[in-house]
C-alpha cells in the first residue's frame, strides 16, 4: 500500500494535470491508522483502527469550488480523480478570481511524541484498560464499567498551484472510563474522559484516586431520589460545561461562514460588549498536547490562538481563506477537513473560557442557591438563533452558599447573549481543564476538538434530561 | 421491482486471496461506492463534489481461545495482495485478545435461507445519479426560494450509490447495491414590521430516496416554522401533555431501544425482564430489517443472515431482542435476529466497512393506534403541546433518557393548534424501571398513519405528564 511519502510525486503530477483548467487547485492526501480498545466485563475488543489512505482535490472554477476524491494513492486512481475533477470545472464555468489568499510555502511538522503507543505492545495496552477497569468496578456496587482506550496517526500532505506545500504527522491518545451502577433494572453511570495529542504520556494523569471518584459519583446517582431542579436559576458550570458552552453555545456562531452567510445572531455584535470584564473565550489550534491541536489547516495556513471575547468584548472570529477576504481580515487557520472524504468548512480547534480571579468556594458563595453542572455530555449550537442547548450527566444542588445533594442529568438552556450577561465570575488556573471531543457542522464531518475553561458562574434554564 | 445487480467483487477478490490461509472461521465485508455533494449557500451552489469514490473491506477472523471466542477485525481501503495478507495477518494477531462471551459461531453458508427480497434503491438515482441530484437541487432551491422574506441559509443534499459484497469461510458469497441520501436544509425567516431577530428552521433528513414530489408543500411548512420561530415565547413550565410526531422520535427511539433492546444490554444485564411491563398496553413494537426503504434495510444483514422481524414489544410487554451471531451464541439462542449490522445510530458514517459487526437496529416500528389523523389527535388532546423539533434529543442509551432544547413547538389549546414556543427544555426516560414513570409508559394515544422517518415508523404518539423547563 502506497505510503503519502511515497505518493507525493504522483499527488504533484495529478496537480500539473489540473493546473491548465483552473487558477487555482489543491490536494489533501491522507493515511490514518490507529488502535481502539474497548473493555468491559463482558468482552474485550481491541481493533486496529481502519487504515485510510485517499486525497481529496479542490479547484476553483471561476463560480464556486468543485472537488473529487478518491481512496487510491497510486497514478491511475489519483489520474482519475484528476480528470473527474477538469470536468467537474467544465460544469460550472466563470470568470470570478479565486476568494481569498492561498498558502504559499513549504514546511513540515509533527506530534512530539514520549512515549509512543505504537512501540507498546498490544498486551500492555490490555493490561492498561484492565487496571482502570479494576481500579473502577473496585468500589462496591460497581459490577461493571466500560474502558475505551484509542490511539491514532494522522498523515497529511497539502500541494497547491500556487507552490505551497505541508505535511504533518498528529498522533492522538485517548481513554475514556464509564463505571456503571446496575439495580432492578435501573442503570446510571458517570465518566472520566482523557486525550491529547502525544503518546502513553497524555494518560499519566488517569489515577486511582480519579476513577474511584467517578466510581463512587456513579453509585450515588443510583441511589438518589433527588429530581433536577426546572427553571431559570443561578448555575455553576464545570470545566467541561463552561468549556461546551463556549465551542457549543458560543463558538459556532463564531465560524465565520456563518457570519458570511447571514446565518450568525452574532455577527452584528462584532466588537460590542456581551460580557463581564472576567471574561475572556479563545480559540487555539496552536496549543501543544492538546485534542483538537495541529499544526496546519487544510488550506496549509498556520494554525494560531484567536481571542474571540477579549475581557467581555467581542473581538474577532474563526476565517477560512474565503471568509477572511470577504471580511478584510487574514485567515486564522482553521479550515478543516474531517477527513479526505470531507469538505472543508470554519471549524474549531480547541476552544475554551480564560481562568479568572476567584475560588470555587467564593463562587459557591456567591451563587448561594442554585446548581452546579457537571460531567457534560453534548451540546448542540443554534447559529442564527442563539439560543444554547447543554446536556450534563449530574451535577449538585448549592443551597445557601454551601454545595448540597447530587442531582440527576439535566439539560441547560437559554439565550446565550443572555448567559454571557449573567455572568459573575470564573475561577482561577488551577480549577482550568479540557475534555477531548468530537464535533460536527450540522449532523456531519466529525472531526477532533477539545474545549474546557474553569468554573463559570452565571444564570441559565435548567430542566431534566 | 427488483434492485439493480451489483458488479462490485471487493469482498470476493479478498476471500479468493485467503481461502486456505486463515484456520479459523473468517469473514470479509467490502464495500464500493460513489458520492456526489451539493452545498448550498444562500440560493446558489456553493460547492460541487464529486465522484468521490472509496473502496474497502474489513475482515473478521472468530477464534475459538479458552475464556470463549477470540475476535479479530481489521479494516482498510488497500486491496492490494501486499495490504491483504498485511490485514489478515493482523486480524489473527489481534483475535487472541479479543474476548467475546460467544462460545462458538457458525457463520451462514451457501445452502442457507436466501436472502429477503427488499426494496432499497432510489432507482432514478441509481441510474442517473448526478442529474438525479442535480434535479433535486433544482426542485429544492424552487421550493425554499421565491418565498418573501425566507431564504434557505445552509444546507446540502449528498447521495451515496452503494456496492455490499460479503464472503465468508463458509462458502457464502452475497453482493447487493443501496442508495442513501442526506438532505440538510436551514430556512431562515427576516424581515416585518416587528423586527424580531431572523427565525430559523433546520431539517436534517438520511433516507434511501431522494424524490423532490411534495418539497413544495414540505418547504411552506419549514418557511411557516422559521416565520414562527421568530415570534415562539417560552413554553410553561411543568408535566404536560406532549404530540410527538415521528420526525422528532427518531432521534430518540432508534438509539435508546436499539441497544436496551439487544443482546449487547441483555449481557450487561440492561434490558427489560421478558414479559415485564415496559410500555402502554397500545405499545406495540418491531424491529423490521424488510421495512420498504428503510435505513438499515437490506437483503442480508452484515453477516450474511437474512434480514427478518422481531417483535420487540406486544401490548406493552417486553418481547424478543435484537441479535447478531455472537450474542445469540453468548446468550444461549439458536440463531442471529438477522441484526448483526455494521453502522451505527448516531452520527452513522455512510460507509460501514470499517466496523465489526453489533447488534444494531434496522428500522423500529411502532404500530399506528385509532388516534386517527394528527388533526384528530390534536382535537382529542384538548389542551397541550406539539413538539415540532427538538436542537438535539441527546439520546442516552444506557440510562435511556433524552432530553434537549424545544426549537420549535406549539400550544394545544382547545383542541386546536395555538400559539408557537421556542426555548426551555423537554426530557425524560423512555423506558423506565418497574413503576418508575417512563414515556413508552405514558402513551395515552397513537395516531392511525405511520410516517416513516431514518431509522423509525411510527405514528403521532400522544405521551402524559412530560417534564418541561419554560422560561419561568
Amino acid at each position: 500500500m502506497t505510503s503519502l511519502r511515497e505518493a507525493e510525486e504522483e499527488l504533484a503530477h495529478a496537480l500539473r494535470t489540473i493546473e491548465p483548467h483552473t487558477r487555482y487547485a489543491e490536494v489533501m492526501a491522507e493515511s490514518a491508522e490507529g488502535v481502539r480498545l474497548r473493555h468491559d466485563k463482558e468482552s474485550t475488543d481491541p481493533v486496529p483502527a481502519p487504515r485510510m489512505r485517499g486525497a481529496v482535490f479542490r479547484a476553483w472554477s471561476g463560480s464556486s469550488w468543485v472537488e473529487t476524491a478518491t481512496t487510491g494513492l497510486d497514478s491511475r486512481s489519483l489520474n482519475r480523480a484528476a480528470d473527474g475533477l477538469v470536468r467537474a470545472i467544465a460544469k460550472a464555468p466563470g470568470t470570478l478570481p479565486p476568494p481569498g489568499e492561498p498558502s504559499t510555502g513549504d514546511a513540515e511538522a509533527a506530534t512530539p511524541v514520549r512515549e509512543s503507543m505504537f512501540e507498546r505492545s498490544l498486551v500492555e495496552h490490555l493490561e492498561f484498560a484492565k487496571t482502570l477497569f479494576g481500579w473502577a468496578t473496585s468500589v462496591p456496587g460497581i459490577g461493571n464499567a466500560i474502558v475505551n482506550l484509542g490511539y491514532a496517526r494522522d498523515e497529511r500532505c497539502f500541494r497547491s498551484t500556487a507552490g505551497a506545500r505541508r505535511f504533518q504527522t498528529i498522533t492522538r491518545t485517548s481513554a475514556s472510563i464509564v463505571p456503571l451502577a446496575i439495580e432492578n433494572g435501573r442503570v446510571e453511570y458517570d465518566f472520566l474522559s482523557h486525550g491529547g495529542t502525544g503518546g502513553r504520556e497524555v494518560l499519566a494523569t488517569l489515577t486511582e484516586a480519579k476513577i474511584r471518584e467517578v466510581a463512587l459519583e456513579a453509585k450515588a446517582l443510583l441511589a438518589t431520589k433527588a429530581k433536577a431542579p426546572t427553571g431559570s436559576m443561578t448555575v455553576l458550570l464545570d470545566p467541561g460545561t463552561a468549556g461546551t458552552f463556549a465551542h457549543e453555545s458560543f463558538g459556532h456562531g463564531t465560524e465565520a461562514d456563518q457570519l458570511v452567510r447571514d446565518r450568525s445572531y452574532l455577527k452584528p455584535l462584532l466588537g460590542q460588549r456581551l460580557g463581564p470584564e472576567c471574561l475572556t473565550l479563545v480559540d487555539d489550534g496552536s496549543m501543544p498536547g492538546k485534542w483538537g491541536s495541529m499544526f496546519f489547516d487544510d488550506e496549509g495556513h498556520r494554525s494560531q490562538r484567536t481571542v474571540l471575547v477579549d475581557h467581555g468584548v467581542f473581538r474577532e472570529v474563526l476565517h477560512d481563506r474565503e471568509t477572511a477576504a470577504v471580511m478584510h481580515r487574514t485567515p486564522t487557520g482553521n479550515a478543516r477537513r474531517a477527513d479526505f472524504l470531507s469538505r472543508p468548512f470554519v471549524r474549531m480547534t480547541n476552544t475554551f473560557v480564560e481562568p479568572g480571579e476567584f475560588t470555587f468556594d467564593e463562587l459557591v458563595e456567591e451563587a448561594k442557591d442554585g446548581v452546579i453542572l457537571q460531567s457534560c455530555t453534548s451540546g448542540i449550537e443554534d447559529p442564527l438563533g442563539g439560543n444554547m442547548q447543554i446536556k450534563v450527566k449530574k451535577g449538585r444542588r448549592i443551597e445557601h452558599g454551601k454545595v448540597t445533594e447530587i442531582l440527576p442529568s439535566m439539560a441547560l438552556s437559554g439565550k446565550v447573549l443572555e448567559v454571557l450577561a449573567s455572568v459573575r465570575g470564573a475561577s482561577r488556573s488551577a480549577d482550568f481543564d479540557m475534555s477531548p471531543g468530537f464535533c460536527g457542522k450540522g449532523h456531519t464531518d466529525l472531526l477532533p476538538v477539545s474545549s474546557g475553561g474553569p468554573y463559570l458562574l452565571a444564570r441559565a434554564v435548567v430542566g431534566p434530561a | 421491482m427488483s434492485a439493480p445487480g451489483s458488479s462490485a467483487d471487493t469482498a470476493f477478490r479478498v476471500a479468493e486471496r485467503l481461502r486456505g490461509k486463515v484456520e479459523a472461521p473468517w469473514e470479509v465485508f467490502g464495500e464500493r461506492l460513489r458520492r456526489y455533494e451539493v452545498h448550498l449557500n444562500g440560493g446558489s451552489v456553493e460547492m460541487a463534489r464529486g465522484p468521490i469514490e472509496l473502496e474497502g473491506f474489513g475482515l473478521r477472523v472468530l477464534r475459538p481461545v479458552p475464556s470463549g471466542l477470540g475476535v479479530g477485525f481489521v479494516a482498510t481501503t488497500g486491496l492490494g495482495d501486499e495490504e491483504v495478507d498485511r490485514v489478515r495477518k493482523a486480524a489473527e494477531e489481534f483475535a487472541p485478545f479479543g474476548h467475546s462471551p460467544a462460545k462458538a459461531v457458525v457463520l451462514p453458508g451457501s445452502g442457507g435461507p436466501g436472502p429477503a427480497s427488499v426494496e432499497s434503491v432510489d432507482r432514478a438515482l441509481w441510474e442517473r445519479p448526478e442529474e438525479t441530484l442535480a434535479e433535486y437541487v433544482h426542485a429544492l432551491l424552487e421550493a425554499t426560494g421565491g418565498r418573501p422574506e425566507v431564504v434557505p441559509s445552509f444546507g446540502s443534499v449528498r447521495v451515496t450509490l452503494g456496492e455490499a459484497t460479503l464472503a465468508n469461510s463458509s462458502g457464502l458469497e452475497r453482493a447487493y447495491t443501496q442508495t442513501l441520501t442526506d438532505v440538510e436544509v436551514a430556512v431562515k425567516a427576516f424581515g416585518g414590521p416587528e423586527g424580531a431577530p431572523p427565525g430559523e428552521y433546520w431539517v436534517n433528513r438520511r433516507s434511501r430516496q431522494l424524490d423532490p414530489r411534495g418539497l413544495r408543500e414540505e418547504a411552506a411548512e419549514w418557511a411557516q416554522r422559521a416565520q414562527d420561530a421568530r415570534r415562539a415565547k417560552a413554553p410553561p413550565t411543568g408535566p404536560q401533555r406532549i404530540l410527538f410526531p415521528t420526525d422528532v422520535m427518531t432521534d430518540v427511539m432508534p438509539s435508546i431501544l436499539g441497544f436496551r433492546f439487544s443482546g449487547a444490554a441483555e449481557l450487561r444485564h440492561m434490558t427489560p425482564k421478558a414479559d415485564s411491563k415496559v410500555a402502554a398496553d397500545s405499545v406495540h413494537l418491531w424491529d423490521d430489517g424488510q421495512f420498504p426503504f428503510g435505513l438499515g434495510t437490506a437483503p442480508v444483514d452484515d453477516e450474511g443472515t437474512p434480514s427478518g422481524r422481531t417483535r420487540l414489544v406486544k401490548s406493552g410487554e417486553m418481547g424478543a431482542v435484537m441479535l447478531d451471531l455472537i450474542h445469540a451464541s453468548a446468550t444461549g439462542r439458536p440463531d442471529s435476529t438477522g441484526n448483526g449490522r455494521r453502522d451505527s445510530i448516531d452520527f452513522a458514517p455512510w460507509f460501514h466497512f470499517t466496523r465489526a459487526p453489533a447488534p444494531v437496529t434496522t428500522t423500529i416500528v411502532l404500530e399506528p393506534g385509532k388516534g386517527g389523523t394528527d388533526e384528530e389527535m390534536i382535537e382529542a388532546a384538548g389542551d397541550g403541546i406539539w413538539l415540532g423539533q427538538l436542537g438535539y434529543a441527546f439520546p442516552d442509551d444506557i440510562s435511556a433518557a433524552f432530553g434537549g432544547e424545544i426549537r420549535i413547538g406549539y400550544r394545544i389549546r382547545h383542541g386546536k393548534l395555538a400559539e408557537p414556543i421556542r426555548g426551555g427544555t423537554l426530557g425524560g426516560v423512555l423506558i423506565a424501571a418497574p413503576g418508575d414513570p417512563s414515556i413508552l409508559g405514558s402513551v395515552s394515544n397513537l395516531g392511525s398513519r405511520s410516517v416513516l422517518s431514518g431509522h423509525l415508523s411510527a405514528p403521532t404518539m400522544q405521551v402524559e405528564n412530560v417534564t418541561v423547563a419554560g422560561d419561568t
